[in-house]
């Protein structure tokens, strides 16, 4: 059809802002995917854990004779084969320990031939401990002569944060109203429908490739090389699809240098998989925190300070959980205009599970306080809550005193969207009217909103994401990413992407992004950041070969430069959209010519943000934005039973990308969050779980998701793919508090403790009758 | 760890009982509570595993005579859907409906949810307050046996009834309601879907000429086994239904509740409720 001008143009037809599905969707919907969970490899042995099942111990006698004597069991490790071998944030951990310091600490492990005889040698290892007093509570660490869980960490004292900016007591001098409580977020876990599992494996140049779930591969090597004792530079990394993360594969956990020091012992690969038990006692939580935070406004209703003295319950070792502050010290204040903030926080080792990152990363706790406080001041001031909130939202070009730079800033249009849409001024008025007046069932309307980061956060030196693609003879794309797909959806973004960008149909990408080995560096899958970069990434990549593609047809086709297009898996005429070759045609023409050249490039972008530094202050994310929950809610009063009857969402997205993925995003978020607003509890007794399964520990199921009503502010974010900005961690940080101030609108009562199960209603609604009114703000 | 080296699964009742006669067989109907339960440790299989689901005549709903039968192996969804249930003992239909999710429905039977014995038991009030028995049998002197004992005789403690190792639970009979007699059930826990009953509470008596007669009261999870509240009862006896003998009653739950803390609830929230829910079904009889 080369030159045949009769032939139909082809119509410029964007894939931007479409509904596209995930490409391994139908895979995964009729059980073809195979998880990590399901991979057996020739010679594999099962390696099984051993876990002390107690808070604080001494060890003081470890006999594994029995289990080594076991026909098919092949190696029996115990701390000693782990000793020195340091890993963590601090090199607190090991993969084997020789003390106990909580309920899952790794006393031992075996490799064996089936699971059935790894459980029975566990049985047959003996350990005598001596048990020792514990603290588990970061109250009861930090006192003076408590019992200490690392000998080296004196005072229980882990991390500590602070920033402060301004004159808090000249600010404080000036408010007129100041709220003042402690708030309790408590702990929760992510529940991954596929538990935590490894795969490891050594040749015979001592070389470590790992199976695992990671959602950081280039940094895990970093991380997991100590652990072993080994270069990082000699572990290659797989990432066999995984059945969910949420943060919880952001570092390394002991059951992966269990597994390689398994490998490594019995010479075979060593296959690691917790069951849901194991899953729940031994997988990262969310950090639990104690939040004491005070905020002030004057009369007319502008916010003068807020201050938040933050204690966090760093468990036994430190992860990602402690270091929440990074974005807690930014979200207590960088959210509303507060001029003055006095943020400082400390966290205290106890013989507690330790918490890693998780969606929404410390905002969900620090949002669950200061949306609470901004409804109490609304209250207090007597202003209408909207009006508060828009008095003191930030506009596009604001500095936060934490250096965040807000360039495209639509917080206002996100309160005003979801307020006019779920009718919120109206309702609130009308429902407070209500609250006291006789009545089982009562209605409530509450608002909340936050910001998060959402162009990546630069708390590495660098934020980037290398890309390489080519196109083969067939006019197939091949995608070579560093972006991890944790099931989050960044293969329908970067496939949507290609196709946009070469006008090839979306069957016609395929992406390459599990091995270490293959693909190059990118910093991992947190931050609400894939999109934004690997977008990015990938954007500029295919404009790279699309630009060689189009000048060699130029040349070929002697067309002026500059006037050629992709479009339908054809070059056209960019003006009138007249085809004038294949493009796969092309490609092997520009192949086997006389000249030849074939089509792959790379790319390494690194987003304009900058480091964190030693204080974290900086402006270190390439975007910012806000979301806006309003929850509508009906409380049994005598039950205490909280039923969200519908949720109205605005958020800033900067660009719609792939509408189903968003989509997907903001229901996924949401229902995490709500299980962590309503039921989700891991109740810790003594540093013991004792509701380690999903019969006791209660995740939101379908009956209970609400109805959304969605809005997708798009404010074009300059830095963003299209003007997309990063989306998936806001749903779950803004809903909680979002039910919060329902409840307050419904009943009077607020709790501080979450979750708002029935039982803890009930009885705030119970004692504030016995009370004989309604309990005031604490 | 024990190990199962029998697995039978035979036609004939006679033939399971011999299987269970020297007490060494773990049976096996839906395994709802079975299987997770040896699972997780806290029970251990034996020798033999005896599947009772193919036996011959050991489900099914005989509910046209004065007296109704449920076989032992009849699902929670076969009671949920069997019109005639639905009919004479609207109570029973209705616990069924809050009974799990759809999949376990589909599995779980009304002899196991029984001879699980939990406090927390769905089937269990209802049956209390329809006054049902148990029929057990078992192999003996060469022939089967059977006794029939009152449920609320039934249970022990936490997972102990008083049938024998070697007795199998074959069907739950009770004699068909009076016309006057009205039911109601209620449960709760912190979701609507796939919950283990926080406290649950059902309510049967005959109303005649305004006055409440025969009444039973059942609560679950309010003590280790399931209970008949007898307090409660004789407050409501011979009285009519208002608000003074509903607020008699509910003062009496005190008397025939006794939670505990557990992990699901607090004994503060589970008195609470019983009291929330006493009101309520009594005040929705009077309302109809
Ligand atoms: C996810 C989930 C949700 C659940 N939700 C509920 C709920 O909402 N309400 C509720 O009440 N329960 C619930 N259960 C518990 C369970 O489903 C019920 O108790 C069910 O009725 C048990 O029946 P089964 O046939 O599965 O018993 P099985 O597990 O097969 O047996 C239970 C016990 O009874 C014994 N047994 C069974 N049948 C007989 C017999 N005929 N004679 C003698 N011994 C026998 C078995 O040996 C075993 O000890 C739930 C369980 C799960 C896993």
């Amino acid at each position: 059809m080369e030159n045949n001008l009769t032939a139909a143009p082809i119509v410029k037809k964007t894939l931007i802002g479409q509904r596209v599905r995930k490409p391994d969707a139908p895979e995964k919907a009729t059980g073809k995917t195979r998880y990590i969970n399901d991979m057996v490899l020739p010679q594999m042995l099962i390696g099984k854990v051993l876990f002390a099942g107690r808070a604080h111990a001494r060890i003081i006698r470890i006999d594994t004779s029995a289990a080594e004597k076991l026909p098919g069991v092949y190696a029996v490790l115990t701390g000693k084969d782990a000793a020195g071998l340091k890993f963590g944030f601090v090199r607190d951990n090991v993969a084997l320990k020789d003390q106990v310091r909580c309920e899952h600490d790794e006393i031992a492990a075996v490799a064996a031939e089936t699971e059935e005889i790894a459980r029975r040698a566990l049985l047959l290892i003996e350990v005598e401990y001596e048990d020792l007093p514990g603290v588990f509570t970061p109250e009861a660490g930090a006192l003076v002569g408590a019992p200490l869980v690392h000998q080296n960490f004196p005072g229980n004292k882990s991390l500590s944060f602070e920033f402060k900016h301004g004159d808090l007591a000249a600010a404080e001098a000036l408010s007129d109203y100041v709220v003042d409580n402690v708030f309790r977020p408590h702990h929760v876990t992510h529940c991954c429908m596929g538990t935590s599992c490894a795969i490891a494996d050594f040749d015979h140049n001592g070389k470590l490739t790992i199976w695992t779930q990671t959602q950081y591969p280039y940094n895990y090597k970093m991380d997991l090389a100590p652990a072993l004792g080994i270069s990082p530079g000699d572990i290659r990394v797989i990432q066999p699809p995984v059945g969910g993360a949420f943060g919880s594969k952001l570092d390394v956990y002991p059951y992966e240098p269990i597994a390689a020091l398994l490998a490594k012992k019995t010479g075979r690969p060593v296959k690691v998989i917790y069951s849901r038990e194991e899953e729940f006692k031994a997988a990262p939580t969310r950090q639990a925190a104690i939040i004491h935070m005070r905020t002030g406004c004057t009369r007319d209703g502008t916010l003068t300070f807020r201050s938040a003295d933050v204690l966090l319950d760093n468990g036994a070792y430190t992860s990602w959980g402690p270091t929440i502050p990074v974005i807690m010290m930014r979200t207590t204040s960088g959210h509303y205009r507060v001029p003055v903030v006095d943020f400082k926080a400390q966290a205290i080792y106890t013989n507690n599970p330790y918490a890693g990152s998780f969606r929404g990363y410390g905002n969900v706790q620090t949002t669950y306080a200061t949306a609470q406080q901004m409804d109490m001041l609304a209250d207090l001031v007597d202003i209408e809550p909207l009006e508060f909130h828009l008095k003191n939202a930030q506009k596009s070009g604001e500095v936060t005193p934490q250096k965040s730079f807000l360039r495209e800033c639509v917080l206002a249009e996100c309160l005003e969207t979801a307020a006019k849409a779920s009718d919120y001024s109206r309702k609130r008025k009308e429902y407070a009217a209500l609250r006291d007046l006789p009545g089982r069932y009562k209605k409530g309307i509450g608002l909340a909103s936050s910001i998060h980061n959402a162009g990546g956060a630069k708390i590495h030196k660098s934020d980037g994401i290398g890309t390489i693609l080519k196109v083969d003879d067939f006019a197939r794309v091949t995608v070579i990413t560093g972006a991890s797909e944790i099931g989050q959806g960044i293969d329908a973004v970067i496939t949507l992407i290609v196709a946009e960008e070469l006008g090839v149909p979306l069957e016609h990408v395929t992406i390459v992004n599990n091995d270490s080995d293959i693909a190059p560096w990118d910093v991992g899958v947190h931050a609400s950041r894939t999109t934004f970069i690997a977008g990015n990434g990938t954007r500029r990549a295919a404009r790279k070969a699309k630009e060689q593609i189009l000048n060699a047809a130029a040349k070929m086709l002697d067309e002026p430069a500059g006037t050629l297009e992709l479009r339908g898996g054809s070059v056209v005429r960019d003006n009138c959209g007249t085809p004038l070759i294949e493009l796969d045609r092309l490609l092997r023409r520009m192949h086997f010519q006389a000249e030849p050249e074939l089509v792959m490039v790379s790319d390494y972008y690194e987003p304009k943000s900058e480091p964190e530094g030693a204080k974290h202050i900086s402006d270190h994310s390439a975007a910012y934005s806000h979301a806006v929950h309003i929850a509508e809610i009906t409380v049994d009063t005598l039950t205490g039973e909280i039923k969200v009857d519908k949720v109205t969402v605005a958020q800033d997205v900067g660009r719609v990308i792939n509408r189903m993925g968003l989509e997907g995003q903001i229901e996924g978020g949401i229902a995490i969050g709500l299980g962590y607003a309503l039921s989700e509890n891991m109740r810790i007794e003594k540093g013991m779980l004792t509701n380690p399964c999903f019969r006791d520990y209660k995740l939101i199921t379908a009956p209970e998701m609400p109805p959304l009503d969605l809005h997708f502010i798009e404010s074009n974010c300059a830095e963003g793919p299209y003007g997309a900005k990063g989306v998936s961690e806001l749903p779950t940080i803004v809903i909680a508090p979002a039910i919060a101030n329902a409840l307050y609108n419904a009943t009077g009562v607020r709790i501080f403790n979450p979750p708002m199960s029935p039982e803890a209603v009930a009885r705030a609604i119970d004692e504030t009758r016995q009370a004989g009114g309604r309990r005031e703000s604490e | 760890m024990n190990e199962i080296e029998q697995y039978l699964a035979p036609r004939r009742l006679d033939e399971a009982l011999q299987a269970m006669a020297n007490g060494d067989a773990t049976v096996l109907c839906g395994g709802t509570d079975l299987a997770p339960q040896t699972e997780s440790g806290a029970r251990q299989y034996t020798a033999k595993l005896l599947n009772i689901r193919r036996i011959d005549g050991l489900g099914g709903i005989a509910a046209e005579t004065d007296q109704v039968r449920i076989g032992a192996v009849t699902t929670i969804s076969e009671i949920r859907c069997h019109p005639a249930l639905a009919e004479i003992a609207p109570v029973l239909v209705e616990a069924a409906e809050h009974f799990a999710s759809e999949q376990i429905r589909n599995a779980a039977s009304l002899g196991g949810n029984l001879c699980n014995a939990s406090p927390a038991g769905d089937m269990i009030p209802p049956l209390l307050v329809l006054g049902a028995s148990v029929e057990l049998a078992c192999w003996r002197g060469g022939a089967v046996q059977t006794r029939l004992i009152p449920l609320e005789r039934f249970f022990v403690s936490p997972g102990k009834t008083v049938k024998l190792p070697e007795e199998l639970l074959t069907a739950v009979v009770f004699d068909r309601p009076a016309a006057d007699f009205v039911g109601k059930f209620r449960k709760s826990g912190p979701r609507p879907a796939l919950e283990i009953s926080t406290v649950s509470l059902a309510l049967g008596a005959r109303i005649a000429d305004g006055l409440l007669s025969n009444v039973r009261v059942a609560m679950g999870s309010v003590a280790p086994t399931p209970l008949r509240a007898r307090h409660v009862e004789a407050a409501l006896e011979g009285k009519p239904l208002d608000a003074a003998s509903i607020a008699a009653a509910v003062a009496a739950t005190a008397e025939d509740a006794k939670p505990i803390d557990d992990v699901r609830a607090s004994a503060w929230y589970r008195s609470h409720l019983v009291r929330v829910f006493l009101e309520e079904v009594l005040n929705d009889v009077r309302g109809n």
